[in-house]
C-alpha cells in the first residue's frame, strides 16, 4: 500500500523564477532592439504594425557537441538505403546573424511587440524628471472656448435658438396664443429675450510637434556612422511621439547644399562633397517660418554629424543655430566620432557649438552602439534605473 | 474527474500485491495528486519537492507550460523521483486509466532506482532533504549584501552549465595526498625508469574529469561559492546513473506496467484505453531513438531468449552502454530499421550505415556512442600552471565541440576559478584553444 496525498497549493512553486526569467528577457528585448532600428523605418506606416525583436542570449550553454558526429534512428522501414540524403546541409556562415534558426542550438524569442510595448520596453526604466519639468513643457496656444449664455453681446454671437425659447417661454407665460391672436397682433422679441454666446481665453497646451532630423551626408559620413545616427533618431522619434498627438518629421540631409528628402533616402544616400551645416539649419528656419509657426508647433531638432564642417561656414551656422534655438524646445546636437579624430577639437562642430549649450542645446557623442542608449539619456535629462 | 482518491487506492493495492507476486522490490511510493499547474513544477523541479531559486526553472517552465498549452507536448505522463520513499505525481486531470498505467509505471521505476547498481551513491533517503537545506543556504547568500542575488546567480549558471561535468558513480573524491604517495611509491620502486620525468609537483597528478569537484576542492573562491559548486555537484551526480540508464530504467518501467495492467482483471473500459496509451508510449519514433520503445523492446526479447531471471540481472548489473553490448543482436538491428546518419558540410544529412549483415556492428557501435550521456563531451582538468591558469582539455573522440558553446562555457569555468582558464580541443582535425 502506497501513500496519498492530496497537493494544497501553498505556493506557486517557481513564480519568483518566472519573474527572473521575465526580466531577463526584457532586458535581452532592451538590448536586441537596435536590430529592429536597423530593419525598421523610423515611421511605421500604420499604428498597428507590431515588430518583431529576436531576442537571443538567454541560453544556457552547456558542452555539446557540433554537427559532425553520428547519430542513430529507427526508420520507418527497410528502404532506408547507405548514402541517402535525408536532410539539407548544415548552414554555416550563411544568412543574416541576426536570423532565427541560422545557427545550431541558437535560441530566439521572436517577440512580437506593438509600437507602444516597445515605447514601453524603450522607457519604461527610463526615469525623466528633467524631461518633465522643462524639455517637454508644451508651449500654450491660446483658444477661445465656449462659456455659457450672457444677456449681452455682440450680434455674431447671438444664439438664435436660445433667444426664440426665451421668446416663447415669455409668450406662454403672458398667455398670448398666436392661433387666436387677432390679426397684426404679434408678440415681439424683447431685449431681455436675447442670449448670447460667451466665450472665454483659454490656455491650451499645444500637441503638436514637428521634429527635424538633420544628417550630414557628405563622404566623411560612412555607413557605420548613418546607422548610428538611425538608431538614435529612432529613439528620439519613438520617445516624442508618446509625449505628442501630432508629430512632422522633417528628414534634411546635406552636404554643401541641403535638401529636404525622404526617410529611405535620407539614410541611404551618400554624396562625396564637403559640409556646410548651416545650409541645413537654415533650410530648417525657412520650413518653420513657411509651415510651423512657434506658437502652435513644439519644435525639435536633432542633427547627427561627423563634425566636419567648412570652417568659412561657421560664422554662419553658429547664427542659424542661434536663431533656431530661440523658437525650439531642444536642439540636440550627436557627434558621431571617427574611429581616430584627426582633427584638433575646437575644429568640431561640437566644440564650436559648446559655447551654446545650455537648456535648449545640448551636445552629445556616439562612437559605437553601446554609446546610444546613454547618449538618448544625457539628452533627455533621464537615468537608467537598475 | 472521473474517479476518487479511494479509487487510486484501491488499484493502487491491486497493482503492490501483484508487484510483489512479480518479486519486484521499491521504495515505498508516496503519490503526491497535483494540478496541472504544480505538475509542470514540480516537472521543472526534477520533481523535487523543493529546489533553489534560478531563472532557468522559470524559463523552462514558461517552455514547457507553452508547448503543453499549444498542444504540441502530451500531457506529462509520469514523474517520479529517485528518493526513499519515492515521490511520484499524479496530475488530477488524468483520467483514472491513466493513473493505472502510471502507478504500475512507478513500481518499475523505483525497483529499478533501488536495485540497479548505477544508484548505490545516490543516497535517495536524504536528497529531499539535502535539497531542501542546500535551497535555504543558497536564499542566505542571496540576502547576504556581501553576495546578493547577482553574483549568486552568475555562479549557478556556470555551475549548471558544469553540473554533469563530474563524476558518474557519485565516487568519494580521491585526497591528492593519497594519490602523491601511490606515486611515491611508484618513483622509489621504479626499475626500468618508466617515472624518470614524471613530475611529481604536477597538480592534479592524473587527469581529473570531476571538474566541478576539482574546482571545489581547488579553487581559491569565498565558501558560499565553493558551497554552491558543491551542491550543483551533488545533484550532476545524483542524475549521473539517470542518464546512463535512460533505456533500461523507461525499458522495465514499461515492461512493469504492461505486465502488472495485463493481469489487474481491468474492466473492458479501463483495459482498452491502457493498451493504446501502451501503445502509443512504446512506438518508435522515426529517425531518433525512442528510449521508452527500444528499452521496453530490448527486455522483451531477453526475456524471450534467456528468460526473466536474465532480465532482473539485467535490471541490476547494466547500464546502456553494457546493456546493449550485450543484448542488442543483429536480429534486432535489422528487426528495429536502426540505421545511423550525420550531417556532411556539402552532402547534407545522408545515412552511414543501415542495419543489414555488414552495416548492423557499425550501427550498433554509433548507437552505443550516443546512449548513457554519450552525447556529453568529456573534459577533464590537465595541470594548474604556475600562475594558477587552469588547463582543461576536451577528450576528443571524433566528435567536434559546438565552438559557439564551448566558448560560453569557457567563460563560465572562469567565473568558478580564481586564474585564467585554457580550454584545448580539436576542430576540424586541428589543434584549437579558447582562453
Amino acid at each position: 500500500m502506497s501513500i496519498f496525498r492530496e497537493h494544497k497549493t501553498v505556493a506557486d512553486r517557481t513564480a519568483s523564477d518566472r519573474r527572473r526569467h521575465k526580466q531577463k528577457i526584457e532586458k535581452a528585448i532592451r538590448e536586441g532592439i537596435h536590430h529592429i532600428v536597423a530593419d525598421e523605418s523610423i515611421i511605421s506606416k500604420d499604428g498597428k504594425q507590431k515588430y518583431r525583436i529576436p531576442v537571443r542570449g538567454i541560453k544556457e550553454y552547456r558542452f555539446v557537441y557540433g554537427n559532425n558526429g553520428k547519430q542513430v534512428g529507427s526508420a520507418p522501414g527497410r528502404d532506408v538505403k547507405r548514402d541517402q540524403k535525408i536532410g539539407d546541409p548544415p548552414q554555416q556562415g550563411q544568412g543574416q546573424p541576426n536570423k532565427a534558426g541560422g545557427e545550431k542550438g541558437e535560441e530566439y524569442y521572436d517577440v512580437e511587440i506593438t509600437h507602444e510595448e516597445l515605447a514601453e520596453y524603450l522607457f519604461a526604466e527610463l526615469k525623466l524628471p528633467e524631461l518633465q519639468r522643462r524639455q517637454l513643457k508644451n508651449i500654450e496656444s491660446e483658444k477661445l472656448k465656449r462659456k455659457g449664455y450672457r444677456p449681452q453681446g455682440i450680434i455674431p454671437r447671438l444664439d438664435r435658438k436660445k433667444s426664440a425659447v426665451a421668446r416663447i417661454k415669455r409668450m406662454k407665460a403672458a398667455g398670448f396664443d398666436p392661433e387666436k391672436a387677432e390679426d397684426g397682433e404679434t408678440f415681439s422679441f424683447h431685449e431681455d429675450d436675447l442670449k448670447y454666446r460667451h466665450y472665454k481665453m483659454k490656455k491650451k497646451p499645444c500637441t503638436n510637434a514637428v521634429i527635424f532630423f538633420v544628417m550630414d551626408v557628405s563622404g566623411s559620413m560612412s555607413q557605420e556612422k548613418k546607422f548610428l545616427a538611425r538608431s538614435f533618431f529612432f529613439l528620439l522619434y519613438q520617445f516624442l511621439r508618446l509625449k505628442y498627438e501630432t508629430i512632422d518629421i522633417i528628414f534634411i540631409s546635406h552636404d554643401t547644399e541641403a535638401k529636404e528628402v525622404e526617410e529611405k533616402e535620407f539614410f541611404t544616400k551618400a554624396s562625396m562633397g564637403g559640409t556646410k551645416a548651416s545650409s541645413a539649419i537654415s533650410m530648417a528656419n525657412d520650413i518653420i517660418e513657411k509651415r510651423y509657426h512657434p506658437s502652435s508647433w513644439n519644435i525639435y531638432l536633432f542633427q547627427c554629424s561627423d563634425g566636419d564642417n567648412f570652417l568659412e561656414d561657421n560664422e554662419k551656422l553658429v547664427q542659424e543655430v542661434q536663431k533656431i534655438m530661440s523658437v525650439s524646445q531642444l536642439y540636440g546636437y550627436c557627434e558621431i566620432e571617427p574611429e581616430t579624430s584627426w582633427m584638433s577639437e575646437p575644429g568640431r562642430l561640437y566644440g564650436l557649438l559648446r559655447p551654446l549649450q545650455g537648456n535648449v542645446l545640448k551636445e552629445v557623442r556616439i562612437q559605437k552602439r553601446e554609446d546610444v542608449w546613454p547618449a538618448f539619456m544625457s539628452l533627455m535629462g533621464g537615468s537608467i534605473e537598475e | 474527474m472521473d474517479y476518487k482518491l479511494e479509487d487510486l487506492k484501491e488499484w493502487d493495492e491491486k497493482i503492490v500485491e501483484l508487484a510483489k507476486k512479480h518479486n519486484l522490490d521499491w521504495f515505498e511510493l508516496d503519490y503526491e495528486v497535483v494540478d496541472y499547474h504544480e505538475m509542470i513544477g514540480a516537472m521543472v523541479h526534477h520533481g523535487m519537492p523543493s529546489m533553489y531559486s534560478h531563472w532557468s526553472f522559470g524559463k523552462s517552465f514558461e517552455q514547457t507550460m507553452n508547448r503543453y498549452n499549444l498542444g504540441a507536448e502530451g500531457l506529462p505522463y509520469e514523474l517520479i523521483i529517485n528518493s526513499n520513499p519515492s515521490l511520484a505525481y499524479l496530475m488530477r486531470e488524468n483520467p483514472l486509466y491513466l493513473q493505472i498505467l502510471i502507478m504500475a509505471h512507478c513500481v518499475g521505476h523505483s525497483d529499478f532506482f533501488k536495485n540497479n547498481r548505477m544508484f548505490r551513491n545516490t543516497r535517495p533517503e536524504s536528497v529531499i532533504q539535502r535539497l531542501r537545506s542546500a535551497k535555504k543556504r543558497i536564499q542566505k547568500y542571496v540576502e547576504d549584501p556581501h553576495v546578493g542575488i547577482d553574483a549568486v546567480e552568475k555562479t549557478l549558471d556556470a555551475c549548471q552549465a558544469l553540473q554533469f561535468q563530474t563524476t558518474k558513480y557519485g565516487q568519494v573524491r580521491r585526497p591528492h595526498s593519497e594519490i602523491k604517495a601511490e606515486y611515491i611509491e611508484l618513483i622509489n620502486n621504479d626499475k626500468d625508469g618508466k617515472y624518470k620525468n614524471f613530475n611529481i609537483d604536477m597538480m592534479p597528478l592524473d587527469p581529473d574529469y570531476d571538474l566541478l569537484g576539482f574546482i571545489e576542492e581547488n579553487a581559491r573562491i569565498p565558501e558560499w561559492k565553493r558551497d554552491i559548486i558543491h551542491v550543483c555537484r551533488e545533484e550532476g551526480q545524483y542524475f549521473w546513473p539517470q542518464i546512463q540508464t535512460k533505456i533500461m530504467n523507461e525499458g522495465w518501467a514499461s515492461m512493469t506496467h504492461y505486465e502488472l495492467c495485463h493481469e489487474l482483471d481491468l474492466p473492458g473500459e479501463l483495459h482498452l484505453p491502457i493498451v493504446k496509451m501502451h501503445n502509443a508510449v512504446v512506438r518508435p519514433h522515426i529517425g531518433s531513438i525512442n528510449p521508452y520503445h527500444l528499452g521496453f523492446y530490448l527486455f522483451q526479447k531477453i526475456k524471450e531468449r534467456h528468460g526473466i531471471e536474465e532480465c532482473f540481472l539485467a535490471r541490476e548489473v547494466c547500464y546502456d552502454v553494457s546493456f546493449l553490448r550485450q543484448y542488442l543482436t543483429e536480429e534486432d538491428c535489422i528487426d528495429l530499421n536502426l540505421f545511423s546518419y550525420s550531417n556532411k558540410k556539402k552532402l547534407g544529412i545522408t545515412v552511414d550505415d543501415v542495419s543489414d549483415e555488414i552495416g548492423w556492428k557499425q550501427v550498433k557501435e554509433d548507437l552505443i556512442s550516443n546512449v548513457a550521456g554519450g552525447s556529453i563531451p568529456v573534459v577533464f582538468v590537465d595541470e594548474i600552471k604556475r600562475d594558477r591558469m587552469l588547463v582543461v582539455r576536451h577528450e576528443h573522440d571524433g566528435r567536434d565541440l559546438e565552438i559557439k558553446h564551448a566558448n560560453e562555457v569557457v567563460e563560465h569555468i572562469k567565473n568558478l576559478w580564481d586564474g585564467q582558464v585554457k580550454f584545448y580541443t580539436m576542430l576540424e582535425e586541428e589543434p584549437w584553444e579558447i582562453d
